[in-house]
């Protein structure tokens, strides 16, 4: 048993672009412990969110060499079906531009999650996951809006649905690539505070940023130079 | 309180590839595009099958009840003793009916116009013995003067219906080839050999001027061919025309005059005589010596099957029952005159009879299913175009749902979900359009057969000025998408009106080329049934390739994706 929840061994990962090929990643490592809160700093075009992406199986293609390991099992094992129940149980993904479905309402962009788990037997999962959401977005100060579309929404509203979009299947892990960079520092603020909370009750978050100010907020800070972490 | 009653109003209440094809489709107009696509191609297969259907079993059910189901024939010099081999045949278990007929051609001298100079037709003249003619043919049915037999059938009959105020007899009369009143034998015309008769939009006729034919006489002249193959004098004689008969065949009803068997016969010289030796030396008296009778002939015997016996099993034994008839004739030493052998008999069902009617319909209609195959490509490359650039737009959305975990199959659900629904209903849409233009096809066709209304074109005029207006009022605020669109608009009305104004009534269905008055207005619902559920297949074939597209979309590519 690993004392890490999840840890990233040695990863590289280079892009072909043409005939030039971009190292991203040279052989980085990186450890969360279980309800750590790890702020990851570097600049821009470092491979902060490809790190990220590796860590929460977005990308389908692997780091070329290295690996991430979750409550100490490889995930480089996983099957097709075992990768999006990780994606949609095991973390929680928070992106700079919320990347809200524009068609659904707010709280169903909360619930997308636990419909996109819940296949046939939705029905019964329901009552539950609704719940759940709108707790969310009521502690989110968003009850007054979970009717409404995105587009009707401002930026931080946006974001805060996103982040009970994460939480919506309750995951163990919260990575999130600057959730606050595109917001006012007042608002970025509000969103930390939330994000802050969840920590509290045992949330383990990844989170990525530029900004020494938000990543002062972490347990531990650490970056990315040259595409390898430093601590 | 309030976010529970909202709650209860949201729609949260199936899976997500369920609700999201459903948004999709509800928030945008480019499925509204697919859809209206889908049906004009559904409507176009279930029109076009719809009427070459139609007519094709309009050609059949007429073929056979004007003909019967198997005809024996043997022209110009005709079957003797017909009475035996007509007892042969009904006794066949197959046969139900069967009866003699004469088949030639004539001149009909018309009754009109007024002067010494009428009009004479050329016709197909059919000598029948009405009773048992009418017991192989529908011939009763096919009698078109008749008054209405149920109150409801002559409530169904515009006011100025002459058939309203006809009495039974005029009925009568048609189905004894008679005038009762005179006791002279009488003439049935085909509906469209006067020319007199009009046809009205609800299919009934009305009589021009004060010609009603069945209180007409037209002369009759026959030419009848000796036993040498010769033409003989013309014969001629003047018939009243006791009523008119409609089988729906243009080409029947514009040529064809019945006439009883006996007087047919009898102009034809083809009735029973006697039959001299005309070798040996005159009697004492210095008439010819008597070798026997010599039978009434006629060119044809139609034969009609029982209930449930099909053409083809009646020809087999109406052929074997001719042979026993010629094997009995011959064998019969009172008969001089002998059958023709079942060789050179034409023993046909009522198909292979009107095989030159029938073939090129099927041959036209095969060819229909052939290009409906390509209105289906078009359909499914519609479909596919329309969705690669929905799955295009929606790149993003897909990897938002592949991050928060959603499996391929999922996606590729959404999409394929999406083309069912869209096929689906525009395929009902395209068979509810194909149902409307069919069940009116008549009332638009002689629509089109007139010449456009003079309000129709002002309006598309005024609506195209009134949309130029709107355009340079668009122009004015400087709103480029509707100046261009009430622009599109309004020189489209302005073609269409100039159009309307320009059209001149050309009617389509030409009655003499596709046989019927009528254009067949029933659905084909086999096919319509079918051709929605190629729309739904071909939508969903045209879906699956964006879909799969969209399903192996990387997660992070389309996060990134700007
Ligand atoms: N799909 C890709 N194909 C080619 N190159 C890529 C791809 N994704 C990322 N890169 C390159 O990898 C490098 C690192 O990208 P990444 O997004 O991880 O940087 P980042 O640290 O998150 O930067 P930022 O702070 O601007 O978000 C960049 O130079 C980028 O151009
Ligand atoms: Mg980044």
């Amino acid at each position: 048993m690993s004392k890490f929840l999840l840890e990233a061994k040695n990863l590289r990962k280079t892009y072909t672009l043409g005939r030039v090929k971009v190292p991203v990643l040279r052989g980085a490592s990186f450890t969360l412990a279980q309800g750590e809160w790890v702020a990851i700093l570097g600049s821009s075009g470092s491979g902060k969110s490809t790190l990220l992406h590796l860590l929460g199986l977005l990308d389908e293609c692997d780091a070329d060499s290295g690996g991430v390991w979750f409550d100490g099992n490889p995930v480089a094992d996983l099957k097709f079906s075992a990768r999006n129940s990780y994606r949609n149980q095991s973390v929680g993904f928070v992106f700079q531009f919320y990347h809200l479905l524009p068609e659904l309402s707010v709280l169903e962009n909360a619930l997308l999650p636990n419909m996109v788990n819940a296949g046939m037997g939705w029905a019964s999962k329901r009552a539950q996951a609704q719940q759940h959401a709108t707790e969310l977005l009521d502690a989110f100060g968003l009850s007054h809006r979970l009717t409404h579309k995105p587009a009707e929404l401002s930026g931080g509203e946006r974001q805060r649905v996103a982040i009970a979009r994460a939480l919506a299947n309750q995951p163990r892990v919260l990575l999130a690539d600057e959730p606050t960079g595109n917001l006012d520092t007042k608002t970025g603020g509000e969103i930390l505070d939330l994000i802050a909370a969840k920590h509290r009750k045992g949330l383990s978050i990844a989170m990525v940023t530029h900004d020494p100010a938000v990543a002062a907020r972490a347990d531990r800070v650490v970056k990315l130079v040259d595409g390898c972490v430093a601590g | 309180m309030n976010t529970r009653m909202r709650l209860q109003h949201s729609t949260i209440s199936r899976v997500y590839p369920v609700q999201l094809a459903n948004r999709y489709l509800t928030s945008r107009i480019i499925p509204l595009i697919a859809v209206a696509a889908v049906a004009l191609c559904v409507a176009l297969v279930v029109i076009v099958v719809s009427v070459m259907s139609g007519f094709l079993d309009m050609l059949r059910a007429s073929g056979r009840t004007l003909m019967g189901d198997v005809v024996i024939s043997y022209p110009i010099r005709g079957i003797p003793w017909y009475e035996q081999l007509i007892d042969t045949i009904e006794k066949l278990p197959e046969a139900q009916a069967a009866t003699p007929l004469i088949d030639t051609y004539g001149l009909v001298r018309m009754p009109y116009p007024e002067g010494s100079e009428k009009e004479v037709v050329t016709a197909n003249v059919w000598g029948i013995e009405p009773q048992s003619f009418n017991r192989v043919t529908d011939f009763s049915k096919a009698l078109y003067w008749k008054p209405p037999i149920t109150p409801e059938a002559a409530a169904a009959m515009l006011p100025d219906d002459p058939r309203l105020k006809l009495s039974q007899n005029i009925l009568n009369d048609g189905l004894d080839l008679m005038k009762s009143a005179t006791g002279e034998p009488g003439l049935v015309l085909g509906m469209h050999v006067s020319i007199a008769n009009e046809r009205m939009r609800d299919g009934s006729y009305r009589p021009r001027y004060q010609w009603f034919m069945p209180r007409q006489s037209v002369t009759l002249t026959l030419v009848p061919i000796s036993a040498k193959g010769t033409i003989a004098e013309p014969r001629e004689r003047v018939f009243p025309v006791v009523n008119e008969f409609k089988s729906g065949v243009y080409q029947i009803d514009k040529n064809r005059v019945m006439i009883s068997l006996s007087e047919a016969q009898k102009l034809l010289r083809m009735d029973a005589g006697t039959l001299y030796d005309m070798q040996a030396p005159p009697n004492a008296d210095g008439s010819l010596p008597v070798l026997g009778t010599s039978p009434a002939k006629v060119h044809k015997v139609l034969v009609r099957a029982k209930p449930g016996v099909t053409p083809d099993q009646l020809q087999a034994a109406v052929f074997s029952a001719y042979e026993k008839f010629a094997f009995d004739i011959s064998q019969d030493p009172s008969k001089a005159v002998k059958a023709p052998r079942v060789e050179s008999m034409t023993i046909l069902t009522w198909e292979q009879h009107l095989r030159d009617l029938i073939a090129p319909v099927e041959k036209e209609r095969e060819m229909m299913r052939i290009l409906f195959s390509i209105v289906y490509l078009v359909c499914a490359g519609l479909v596919l175009s329309i969705f690669w650039a929905i799955v295009q737009e929606k790149t993003r959305d897909v990897g938002i749902l592949r991050s928060v975990g959603s499996s391929r199959l999922g996606i590729l659900w959404i999409f394929l979900q999406y083309g069912l629904v869209i096929g689906a209903i525009g395929g009902l849409f395209g068979v509810g359009l194909g149902w409307l233009v069919i069940h009116y096809i008549n009332f638009i066709h002689e629509t089109i057969g007139q010449d456009a209304p003079a309000w129709s074109y002002m309006a598309s005029f005024c609506i195209a000025l009134v949309s130029l207006a709107m355009c340079v009022r668009g122009a004015m605020t400087g709103v480029l998408l509707s100046t261009l669109l009430w622009l599109v608009l309004g020189i489209t009305l302005a073609i269409v009106g100039a159009g309307l104004m320009l059209h001149r009534g050309t009617l389509i269905w030409d009655p003499s080329v596709y046989y019927f008055a009528t254009i067949p207005d029933q659905v084909d619902w086999f096919t319509a049934i079918s051709t929605w559920f190629g729309a739904v297949i071909f939508s969903v074939l045209g879906a699956s390739i964006p879909a799969a597209k969209a399903a192996d979309i990387h997660p992070v590519r389309a996060l990134r994706y700007e």
